[in-house]
């Protein structure tokens, strides 16, 4: 029996004294995960390179699909393995804070003298907070905007005295400018150019539950209000833009976003982040503005990817770690560039950002910026509502009726615990 | 140490990694997985507190999982039936010994080798309201454009077409092989007794086939009751939950939310059903007990 075991147990000495020997050399490297894999991954290398240079740490980044970025970072937080830095949503940041997984960062914050503290959003800052502790800093903001196509626009002579395309600002100059882009050029009955279409369904009804004045959960995020008046009046608009104002299509097989980067689409709702896809997009004349009104009062979902660190960090990777944090957020500018904005008053200021067309525009929205809403629940109702605007907007179930589901299904999952 | 004893620590250890493999990535999880199925259990909770059958007793109140139970149940009316009668009758095709068979036989075979998620893509585009080439088709012909996936009632019939051409072919290859098994004399013998073409394959070809049915419609079963790919991939389990499946309402539950006890009661129920079934099936397409043999 010896034969075999003597190589084994030498082979697990070994590994072990490999292990031992890779965590004295990495004791002085800060792992960093995040989940841009996209344009935006480059952008943050290039970010991580220059804080390398300037400060003399070592940064090693991991860039992880989105879509099984939240699994393997909540598996690290429970079981070991967590990285130093990480990305979190703002709108998953309760699931993670009400379990303490997360190293708040107030004291790094005070004992930081050269940290203008008030500099930052103080409702995006505010998006960051859990329980009254700061749980992380919020990197960037991300609203969803108005994009739209200006080469139609003008077609359509939607232009000011300029021959400039002008984008709708209220619910009438949308429906009226979006009537004349809606276009059937082949004469089959159906259009083949549409002036709007609904994007990302969940994101695009937020913006319009909270112009209307609605919300999902009440202001105590105790309970569930979907069902409420306001929401039912926003959903309903939503659904009459396809079936009564015949202005965008059914959300069901048609890549809408896909469609407007073709010009097939005049006006889409969509994420800052989007940017970049349209940037690539050989021979697409485009624009950003703010999102129309078309409800009550101005409002419009937003997200934020802020920097956390784990409960389990020690005091010196700590302050390492806020050095590198705190970089990040001073450098959030060329962040910005790639498809974002950032959330220090000094930096939107900046000259450098009035050059970046689309982001300026979309800035004008960040002090009414509407989050997902800030309950530990809140990835456990999302589903909910999900399915909730797909049968209203698919004409499955009136939006009432679709609500008044959610509703019973949102209240079992808040009354529980 | 003696002969014996050395021959006998030589097979033990031959079968060891096997063995090791599956006692760490099967037997602990399955029994842990029902451990944790007894608490209220989520990823990054401290306190992970004893429920007993606190998370079973939710479940019979849960109409999601009831509507992903009744799902997963037309998904395997759809597919296991009609699946298994497509893999036949290619399989019946292809042993009348036709011209270019190995070429056909590669070419049903072919979608097997795919995994679920290449498939979902290219049905996907296939199933398209918009751009795809089924509608193309329809619409051509003056036909409708329906919503193929996102249309309640035909979202959950569309993914048991595409499961069907993705899995025909593996069963197509056992039947074939069951098929070859049947010796000539047989149908020589009913020939002069008279019989038919249907006579034939009702009383010789289906008798003698039945080892190969059973083993095909068990297994289809069972993996038509763990549909989750193909929902996960192609709808998410919408429009309006209408394929929302029980594997998927795991997984969901598991992994987007984190309630590990409630997901590992979903898995228990699930397995609790699925050998209940498997049972039921057996004494009923099986008969005779040297089938499983077979």
């Amino acid at each position: 029996m010896s034969p075999f075991f003597a190589p084994l147990a030498a082979a697990l000495i070994l590994a072990a004294g490999g292990c031992s020997r890779r965590t004295t050399d990495e004791a002085g490297v800060l792992r960093f995960w995040n989940g841009f894999t996209g344009p935006d991954g480059a952008t943050m290398e290039r970010i991580v390179k220059r804080f390398e240079h300037d400060s003399g740490l070592r940064v090693k980044m991991q860039i992880i699909p989105w879509a099984t970025y939240y699994d393997k970072l909540t598996l690290s937080l429970a079981y070991g393995g967590a990285p130093d830095v990480f990305i979190c949503h703002a709108n998953r940041l309760a699931e993670f804070a009400r379990y303490g997984v997360m190293r708040p960062i107030d004291d790094l914050i005070v004992s930081d003298r050269t940290f203008p503290a008030d500099d930052l959003m103080p409702n995006i800052r505010d998006a960051a907070r859990y329980g009254g502790v700061q749980c992380g800093l919020p990197l960037d903001c991300h609203p969803q905007g108005l994009y739209y196509n200006t080469r139609l626009f003008r077609e359509a002579g939607i232009t000011d005295a300029r021959g400039e395309a002008t984008p709708p600002r209220t619910l009438s100059e949308f429906l009226q400018a979006a009537r004349r882009l809606t276009r059937d050029k082949d004469g089959d009955g159906r259009p083949d150019q549409w002036g709007f279409a609904f994007t990302w369904l969940r994101t695009n009804w937020i913006t319009f539950i909270s112009q209307f004045g609605g919300s999902v959960l009440t202001p105590d995020l105790v309970r569930s209000r979907i069902n409420c008046a306001e929401n039912a009046e926003a959903t309903r608009l939503m659904a009459d833009l396809i079936t009564r104002y015949r202005i965008a299509p059914r959300p069901e097989g048609f890549d809408s976003w896909m469609g407007f980067r073709q010009g097939r689409v005049a006006m889409a709702l969509e994420g800052i982040y989007m940017l970049s896809s349209l940037e690539e997009q050989k021979g697409l004349a485009y624009a950003g503005a703010p999102a129309p009104l078309f409800g009550r009062r101005q409002a419009v979902w937003g997200g934020s990817h802020v920097l956390c660190m784990p409960r389990t960090i020690g005091a010196a990777r700590a302050r390492r770690a806020w050095r590198f944090m705190r970089y990040l957020s001073d450098n959030s500018l060329d962040w910005a560039a790639g498809g974002q904005m950032p959330v220090r008053k000094s930096l939107l200021r900046a000259a450098r950002f009035r050059t970046m067309r689309v982001q300026r525009e979309f800035a004008r929205q960040l002090p009414y910026v509407v989050f997902e809403p800030a309950s530990h629940k809140s990835t456990e109702i999302m589903p909910f509502y999900d399915a909730a605007i797909e049968s209203s907007l698919l004409g499955l179930q009136t939006p009432q009726a679709a609500l008044d589901e959610a509703h019973r299904r949102i209240s079992q999952v808040m009354a529980r615990r | 140490m003696n002969q014996r004893t050395e021959e006998r620590l030589t097979a033990y250890l031959f079968v060891a990694p096997y063995l090791l493999l599956f006692a760490a990535f099967l037997a602990v999880p399955v029994v842990y997985g029902f451990y944790i199925s007894l608490h209220d259990w989520h990823v990054l909770g401290r306190a992970r507190p004893f429920v007993g059958f606190a998370n079973y007793s939710a479940l019979l109140r849960d109409d999601l999982f009831h509507t992903a139970l009744l799902n997963t149940a037309y998904f395997a009316l759809l597919t296991v039936l009609p699946g298994n009668a497509a893999s036949l009758l290619l399989a019946l095709g292809l042993n009348a010994r036709v011209k270019g068979e190995t070429l056909f036989k590669t070419l049903y075979y072919l979608p097997v080798v795919l995994s679920v998620a290449v498939t979902a893509i290219i049905w996907r585009w296939l199933y398209s309201t918009e751009f795809g080439i089924i509608n193309h088709y329809l619409s051509a012909l003056g036909g409708p454009r329906p919503a193929w996936l996102n249309s309640p009632a035909l979202a959950m019939p569309s993914l048991a077409v595409m499961s069907i051409w993705w899995g025909a072919g593996g069963n197509m290859l056992i039947y074939l092989a069951g098929l070859r098994g049947i010796p000539d004399e047989y149908y020589e013998a009913a020939r002069m007794d008279g019989a038919g073409t249907w006579a034939r394959f009702r009383h010789v070809t289906l008798p003698l086939l039945r080892p190969a049915l059973l083993f095909c419609l068990v297994m289809s079963l069972i993996g038509s009751s763990q549909v989750f790919g193909q929902s996960y991939i192609l709808t998410g389990g919408g429009p309006h939950y209408s394929t929302l499946t029980v594997v998927l309402y795991m997984y969901q539950t598991g992994f987007s939310l984190y309630r590990m006890g409630y997901a590992c009661a979903v898995a228990y129920v699930l397995f609790a059903l699925v050998l209940g079934l498997t049972v039921v099936q057996y004494r009923l397409v099986a008969g005779r007990r040297e089938d499983f043999a077979a």
